[in-house]
């Protein structure tokens, strides 16, 4: 009896000792790309998973874009139970912090991943710091870009020598341009999102932005002569729609149903279109076409845009484990490096150095517009801004029936001023 | 016998207890936390703040709460006794078909009932398109041009409206005719016997017995109907919501959106007392009109 239980004892002693297979670091990934960027992304973690197999492994769930997925993080991180790393819109992280959501990326993290605050163009680097901390690392920025039927474009004598569309900048220039389309036989010049005014809302503040205007931020929003310049930028559309330029209460696929289909020759859209455009192509379904930075039509260039980031959820009452922090910093670090399968999806990658590759460069139209970067405009920096937010909820009341000149432009100017001064 | 009774006691306490500790501890314990969250500032997650009743005086000035209020009574207004009386109308018609005519019939008006939301959503948002719509040749002919319905507000909750009845009927049909199924035959044969009237066998028969399952109908559609929220916050997206808000869509919008939870829990206890007010109201209006037959 007493060798057996010494015989128990010292094999268990030795089992002890028997090094276990250490299993692979698995990395909880949430995102909210359901689109065609949602197939793309889904290889790049494919691919990653290939590569690190046996060490690191990424188990991917894709949730609902906006506010279902905003509002799971927020309240499973709360209780411990978010993943442990997820995408995250630049433009929400000001109300993620507030809420306390976000976990902070040190400046040892980012030296870990070999990036810094040069990899990035300024404002987006901008965009994930709140307050002097860095709470997301910049993935890429997603514009929205002015989509051209080149046929049209051509004959109507609108592209230069370039093979570019040409004598397109200055408010009354471009409707003069618009109406020579029209008169080309074109059914509509130029379409866009005119049934959604927090859509259009990207459109407006890229022309707000172009007259030197802001949109200001809490407690301080449109002061002075922003609010006229408010104004300026709904009555550009609002006119397209009056002269029968732009088609009215056309809402998300029947603007793009509108450009792909012929019947329109300008469409003013996010980046993200770029591969159902790319598809059709391939299937011979499609015209001609390109995508370039939006015109200046005020004073200078400037376009909205927004970036996809990474973010790591602070997960409350949950130790990391170094193992595990240094498996997700290895997946940001990684999917950085290889976002150039990720310009496909027509977004522009925030990491520079992917973006000055000869393969980028011949990318197009991405090598096109990759340059609006230099003139981008964000969010405001608010706890009410952002993607899916209370001001883009404003925005779709105050811009929708201005559009299509149900009201004026300055009373649609004076309503979003209201709805953001009674956000509390 | 005291020692009996005793035990019987015992026994329904411990047949009752489970439905009683699940309906306190999932009802009854969250209806208390609202009222109270009701009385503070707070955020979607976390510890509010105690501000007494300055949420409810905020309320009561809040121009967007009285539209979600207009338009949740005028929802209701439309839906509920004309898409009984539509049920009822089909119910009477299917119960005269015979064998499979009569199922495939059924089927055809319970079909949309099966439905998701977001699926009923897709298929009026592309009929009633404004460029590519089939129902606009419809609109056109009738209105002199194209309507966007889902952005011109007086004809917004008509069409949630008509769409609604459209997409819940089956269920009310099918009551309906079960209703109808259980009036016995020989109360049909001893009227034709005296000669009765298509609408005298209708008034003096069926719409005495059908009563009961009328007054079921109605009750489910109002209590049903007084939580509109999917099919309006889908296709107001984008759009002028604060014009066509209904009061759900509004407690969503301060709780998940805005992250005031505080001022939502104002919201639902609002609606929790509106909808008390409409059952016992509708309850008691019904039981006199039912009661002098």
């Amino acid at each position: 009896m007493k060798s057996l239980l010494k015989t128990i004892l010292v094999s268990t002693a030795l089992m002890s000792f028997v090094p276990v297979v250490s299993a692979a670091e698995t990395v909880v990934w949430w995102d909210f790309l359901g689109g065609g960027d949602g197939v793309r992304m889904k290889k790049l973690i494919e691919d990653f998973n290939a590569e690190h197999s046996g060490q690191i492994e990424i188990q991917a769930t894709t949730l609902d874009w906006g506010v279902p997925f905003y509002t799971k993080v927020q309240t499973s991180a709360a209780v411990g139970e978010g993943p442990d790393v997820m995408t995250y819109h630049a433009s929400r992280i000001p109300l993620a912090v507030s809420q306390n959501t976000l976990a902070e990326i040190t400046p040892d993290d980012m030296s870990t991943m070999g990036l810094s605050a040069d990899t990035f163009a300024q404002q987006t680097w901008e965009a994930v710091n709140v307050d002097g901390k860095q709470y997301a690392v910049p993935f890429d920025t997603h514009p929205i870009v002015l989509y051209y039927n080149k046929d049209k474009l051509e004959a109507a004598g609108l592209i230069g020598a370039d093979g570019l569309p040409t004598g397109l900048d200055g408010v009354d220039n471009f409707k003069a341009a618009l109406q020579k389309l029209k008169d080309g036989g074109t059914t509509w010049a130029l379409s866009t999102t005119t049934a959604d005014g927090s859509f259009a809302f990207r459109t407006i503040y890229s022309f707000l932005c172009q007259q030197d205007g802001s949109i200001g931020t809490d407690g301080h929003w449109l002061e002075g002569d922003n609010l006229d310049k408010l104004k300026n930028s709904v009555q550009v559309i609002a006119d397209w729609v009056k002269d029968g330029l732009t088609p009215e209460y056309t809402d998300y696929p029947s603007n793009v149903a509108l450009f792909t289909s012929g019947e329109a020759a300008f469409m003013i859209n996010g980046v993200w279109e770029v591969p159902t455009m790319v598809d059709l192509e391939k299937q011979g379904k499609l015209f001609n076409w390109g995508a370039i930075e939006l015109p200046v039509l005020f004073n200078h260039a400037c376009t909205y845009a927004d970036s996809h980031t990474f973010a790591i959820p602070n997960n409350v009452g949950k130790t990391v484990t170094p193992e595990k922090h240094a498996a997700v910093l290895e997946v940001i670090k990684w999917m950085s490096e290889h976002s150039l399968f990720w310009a496909t999806a027509g977004h522009i990658p925030a990491n520079k150095s992917v973006t000055e590759t000869a393969e980028y460069k011949a990318m197009q139209p991405q090598a096109t517009y990759a340059k609006l970067t230099a003139n981008q405009v964000f969010d405001p920096k608010s706890p009410h801004a952002g993607v899916a937010s209370p001001l883009f909820d404003i925005a779709g009341n105050a811009f929708t029936a201005a559009l299509n000149n149900e009201i004026d432009a300055q009373t649609a100017a004076e309503e979003m001023k209201q709805g953001l001064d009674e956000l509390q | 016998m005291l020692r009996n009774r005793r035990h019987e006691y015992l026994a329904a306490a411990v047949l009752v207890a489970p439905f009683v500790l699940i309906f306190g501890w999932m009802f009854i314990y969250p209806t208390i936390q609202m009222v109270q969250i009701s009385f503070t500032k707070s955020p979607l997650i976390g510890e509010g703040v105690w501000i007494g009743l300055e949420n409810y005086t905020r309320m009561f000035g809040d121009r967007v709460f009285w539209t979600a209020v207009w338009n949740t009574s005028y929802f209701v207004l439309l839906t509920v006794i004309p898409g009984t009386a539509v049920a009822l109308a089909i119910a009477l018609m299917v119960s005269r078909l015979k064998g499979w005519v009569q199922s495939i019939i059924l089927a055809a008006f319970f079909l949309p009932f099966i439905l998701p939301v977001t699926v009923v959503y897709l298929i009026w948002d592309w009929m009633l398109n404004l460029q590519f719509g089939v129902a606009q040749f419809i609109i056109e002919p009738l209105v002199g041009k194209r309507v966007n319905v889902w952005r011109t507000t007086p004809w917004f909750m008509p069409m949630v409206a008509l769409l609604t009845i459209w997409w819940t009927n089956g269920f009310s049909i099918l009551l309906f005719l079960a209703g109808l199924r259980n009036i016995p035959r020989e109360l049909y044969e001893a009227a034709a016997l005296d000669g009765g009237t298509r609408w005298q066998v209708f008034r003096s028969i069926t719409w005495p017995l059908i009563w009961p399952i009328t007054v079921l109908c109605l009750t489910i559609q109002l209590i049903l109907q007084l939580k509109i929220f999917d099919q309006v916050y889908l296709f107001a997206q984008g759009g002028r919501t604060q014009a066509t808000m209904v009061l759900v869509q509004y407690i969503y919008e301060q709780a998940f959106q805005k992250n005031s939870s505080g001022y939502a829990a104002t919201i639902a206890v609002a609606l929790f007392v509106i909808v008390v007010v409409f059952s016992v109201l509708q309850f008691q209006v019904l039981r006199i009109r039912g009661g002098d037959k």
